[in-house]
C-alpha cells in the first residue's frame, strides 16, 4: 500500500500523456500542471511537510509518463520550484499556491505562442523576405504577426520531407495573406540569396543552445550563415531540455523507410539501407537568437531560463539520475 | 515551324525539347546524346531535309537546357566538322557523313569518361564513405571501378528532389552490388560526419571553376566544407564552358510545377495560394571543390583556364553555333 494515494483524475492524465493521446510540446505541459492541481485540491492529509512529500512523489509520477518529452519536466519544474522558493507554513497556503502557480503556467503557456509572436514581429524589419522550414506554430505567430505589421509580404516554404510538414506552413501563411513560395529542400542554397531572415521552431533546446529541430534545420541555418542572413528560433521555454545539463545527449529518432520511399520500392531494391532521422541539431553559433515567450536571448542563455524558469538544479538533475555524489564533491 | 519538316521529325523534337526544358533526361551529357542521335535520325531518315533541321531545332534544344555546355560543345564539335564537309565535299556527301562524325563524337567521349573514371576510382580507399547526389553516368562508372578493383567503400545517395534521379542512381548501385544508403536531401548536413568524401558530377564547368549541377549540390559542397570533407567533381573538358565567363550569371531552368512537390490529394488545398518553384540547376563556387576529375587528370578549379588555353588559346577561340548555323543555311537554300 502506498503511503499517499493519487487521484483517478491525475492517473487518467499521466495515462493520456504515455499513450501519446495527450501530444505536442504545450499540450503535455498544461496537462502535467493541471494535474499537479487536481492533485493539491484532491489532498486529504494533515500538514504542509506531508503536503510537500506527496506533491512530490505526484510530480514524479506525472513526469515518468514520458521520459523522452521536454515539457513534461519543465511544467512539472515550474510549479515544484515556486513551491519549494515559497516555504510556505500552512497546508492551505501550500495548496493554494501548488493551484495558482499551476494556473498560471497553463494560462502563460497558452499566450505564450501569440507573445512569441509579438516578440518576434519586432526583430524583423520592413521588406523582409523569410524563409521557414517545417512547420512551427511559433514561427507562424512570428511571421503572421510581422506580416499584420505590414513588415512581410514574401516567405519561402521548404516543402520539408519526408513529411512535408512544410505544405501545413505554406497553408497558414498562405491564409494569413502572405505570398508563399514553395520549394524544394535541396534549393535551400539557391534561394538563400533571396532571403533577408530564416525563422524556425524547435523541437527541444539543449543547455548549451543547440536547438534540435526537424532534419535539415541545420543545414538552412549553415546555408544562411554563409549568406549572412540571420537565423532566428522560435519556441516556448518549456521546450528547454533540463537533462541536457548534466550531458545527457538528446536522442535523434530515425523512422521508417517507407516515409521516403514506398513499400514496393523497397522490394525491388533489397540491400538499400534507407536511413531516415527525424531531427538534427543546429550549433548555437548559427542562431542568432531564440525568440521565445520570455523574451529574446542568445542561444546561449539557455540554461539562465533553465534555472531561473524551471528551479533547475544541477545537484537534483544529478540525484534524480542517480549519480551518488557527495555533498563536499559538489563544494569543491 | 516550317511544313517542309515532317510531322514526325516535328513531334519527336517537341517531345525532345520539353523533355531537355523539364530535367526529365537526367545527364547532360545524355542530353547532348539525345540531339546528337536526333540529328543523326533526321540525317538517315530525311537527309533532304537535314541543313533545314539543324537550322530550325537546334537554336530550339540550346535554349531548352541552357546549363548544359556539353549539348553546346557536341553540337558545335559536329557542326564544325559537318561544315567542313560541306565546304570540301558538297552537301549530299556530308549529309552521308553525319552518321559517322555523331559516333566518332560519342566514342571519343566514352572514351573520356572511362579515364576519368579510372582516375577518380583511384581515389577511392578501403573504409570510405561517399556521398554523391542526383544522377552522373560518369560517377556511376567511377565507382563502379573502384568495385572491380576490390575496394570496400559504401555510398550515400540523396534522394536529389525535386526530381528524384537519385533513386535511380541507388538501383543502379545497389544492383552491381555497391552498399547504398538513400537519404532525404535535408539530411546532408546530419549525415556529413559520417562522410569522408563527396563525389558528384556536372552538367557545366565555368571558366572561373564555378560548377553548376543539379540543385543541391552547392548545398552539399558548403556542408562538406564545413566538415573538412573533400569534395570532387567529375567533368570532362567537354563540359567545361569555352567562349563564355558563364558561371553564375546564367539564369538556370526553373520549373513551376505543383505536381514535383505537393501529393496529388493535397493539391486542392494549396493550388492558387502558393506558387511553386523548382530551380533544376545551382552553381557552386569554386572555393568549396577540392579537385575537378577530368580526363587531363586532377585539377584544381582554378586551374581551368591553363587547360582551356592549351585546348583552345587564351582567350579561347571557338566558332559560335549561331555563326556555324549560318553556313550551313546557305546550304539549306540550295
Amino acid at each position: 500500500m502506498p503511503k499517499f494515494e493519487i487521484p483517478r483524475k491525475v492517473i487518467e492524465i499521466r495515462e493520456n500523456i504515455r499513450t501519446m493521446r495527450i501530444r505536442g510540446a504545450g499540450r503535455i505541459a498544461r496537462a502535467a500542471a493541471e494535474a499537479l492541481a487536481i492533485a493539491a485540491q484532491e489532498f486529504k492529509g494533515g500538514d504542509v511537510r506531508e503536503f510537500i512529500e506527496y506533491i512530490n512523489i505526484v510530480g514524479d509520477y506525472v513526469r515518468s509518463a514520458r521520459p523522452t518529452a521536454v515539457s513534461l519536466p519543465n511544467a512539472v519544474s515550474y510549479v515544484l520550484t515556486r513551491l519549494q522558493r515559497a516555504k510556505p507554513t500552512s497546508l492551505d497556503e501550500a495548496k493554494d499556491l501548488v493551484i495558482k502557480t499551476a494556473e498560471y503556467f497553463i494560462e502563460y503557456s497558452r499566450k505564450a505562442v501569440k507573445i512569441i509572436g509579438e516578440l518576434g514581429a519586432k526583430r524583423l524589419e520592413y521588406g523582409d523576405v523569410v524563409m521557414t522550414h517545417c512547420h512551427s506554430t511559433a514561427a507562424v505567430s512570428v511571421i503572421v504577426t510581422a506580416h499584420k505589421l505590414g513588415k512581410v509580404n514574401k516567405v519561402y516554404v521548404k516543402e520539408t520531407r519526408p513529411k512535408l510538414q512544410g505544405l501545413i506552413t505554406a497553408k497558414a501563411l498562405a491564409d494569413a495573406g502572405l505570398d508563399v513560395i514553395l520549394i524544394p529542400d535541396s534549393s535551400v542554397r539557391y534561394f538563400m540569396k533571396k532571403v533577408s531572415k530564416v525563422i524556425v521552431g524547435a523541437d527541444t533546446v539543449a543547455a548549451n543552445g543547440a536547438v534540435i529541430n526537424k532534419i535539415g534545420t541545420s543545414l538552412v541555418a549553415l546555408v544562411a550563415k554563409e549568406a549572412r542572413v540571420r537565423t532566428y528560433v522560435a519556441t516556448e521555454t518549456y521546450k528547454f531540455s533540463p537533462r541536457t545539463v548534466i550531458g545527457e545527449l538528446v536522442p535523434i529518432e530515425v523512422r521508417d523507410p517507407t516515409e521516403i520511399v514506398s513499400n514496393e520500392w523497397l522490394r525491388n531494391n533489397p540491400g538499400v539501407e534507407v536511413y531516415n532521422p527525424v531531427f538534427d541539431v543546429t550549433p548555437p553559433e548559427y542562431i542568432d537568437a531564440i525568440i521565445t515567450e520570455k523574451g529574446i536571448i542568445p542561444p546561449q542563455a539557455a540554461i539562465l531560463i533553465l534555472i531561473e524558469e524551471y528551479g533547475l538544479s544541477i545537484k537534483e538533475q544529478l540525484k534524480e539520475h542517480d549519480f551518488v555524489i557527495r555533498e563536499e564533491e559538489l563544494r569543491e | 515551324m516550317s511544313s517542309l519538316l515532317s510531322t514526325e521529325i516535328i513531334k519527336m523534337s517537341e517531345k525532345l525539347a520539353a523533355d531537355l526544358r523539364s530535367g526529365r533526361i537526367l545527364g547532360s551529357t545524355e542530353a547532348a546524346y539525345k540531339v546528337l542521335d536526333m540529328i543523326d535520325f533526321v540525317s538517315r531518315n530525311y537527309p533532304d531535309l537535314l541543313n533545314k533541321y539543324l537550322v530550325e531545332w537546334i537554336p530550339v534544344f540550346m535554349e531548352a537546357r541552357p546549363t548544359s555546355l556539353v549539348m553546346i560543345n557536341l553540337t558545335r564539335q559536329f557542326l564544325r566538322e559537318y561544315v567542313k564537309l560541306l565546304k570540301s565535299v558538297g552537301n549530299e556527301k556530308a549529309t552521308h557523313k553525319a552518321h559517322e562524325i555523331i559516333n566518332r563524337i560519342k566514342q571519343n567521349i566514352e572514351e573520356v569518361k572511362e579515364v576519368i573514371a579510372t582516375l577518380g576510382s583511384r581515389r577511392i580507399s578501403d573504409g570510405d564513405v561517399i556521398l554523391t547526389h542526383s544522377y552522373s553516368a560518369t560517377v556511376i562508372k567511377l565507382l563502379s571501378k573502384a568495385q572491380e578493383r576490390g575496394v570496400k567503400f559504401s555510398v550515400i545517395v540523396t534522394e536529389s528532389r525535386p526530381i528524384g534521379e537519385g533513386l535511380h542512381t541507388i538501383e543502379i548501385l545497389n544492383k552491381i552490388g555497391i552498399k547504398t544508403t538513400l537519404i532525404v536531401d535535408s539530411a546532408v548536413r546530419f549525415i556529413m560526419k559520417k562522410v569522408s568524401k563527396v563525389i558528384v558530377g556536372a552538367d557545366a564547368v565555368a571558366a572561373n571553376g564555378a560548377v553548376i549541377n543539379k540543385v543541391g549540390t552547392s548545398a552539399i559542397a558548403l556542408a562538406a566544407k564545413e566538415a573538412r570533407v573533400r569534395t570532387y567533381v567529375a567533368a570532362g573538358t567537354y563540359k567545361f564552358g569555352f567562349e563564355t565567363v558563364f558561371g553564375e550569371l546564367i539564369e538556370g531552368v526553373i520549373l513551376n510545377e505543383p505536381t514535383l512537390i505537393i501529393p496529388e490529394e493535397e493539391l486542392s488545398t494549396l493550388t492558387g495560394k502558393v506558387i511553386v518553384k523548382e530551380p533544376l540547376f545551382d552553381v557552386t563556387p569554386p572555393e568549396y571543390i577540392d579537385a575537378i576529375i577530368t580526363e587531363y587528370g586532377l585539377i584544381a578549379p582554378q586551374a581551368i583556364p591553363i587547360i582551356v588555353r592549351e585546348l583552345h588559346g587564351w582567350p579561347p577561340r571557338l566558332e559560335s553555333i549561331d555563326e556555324l548555323l549560318k553556313e550551313v543555311s546557305r546550304y539549306a537554300q540550295v
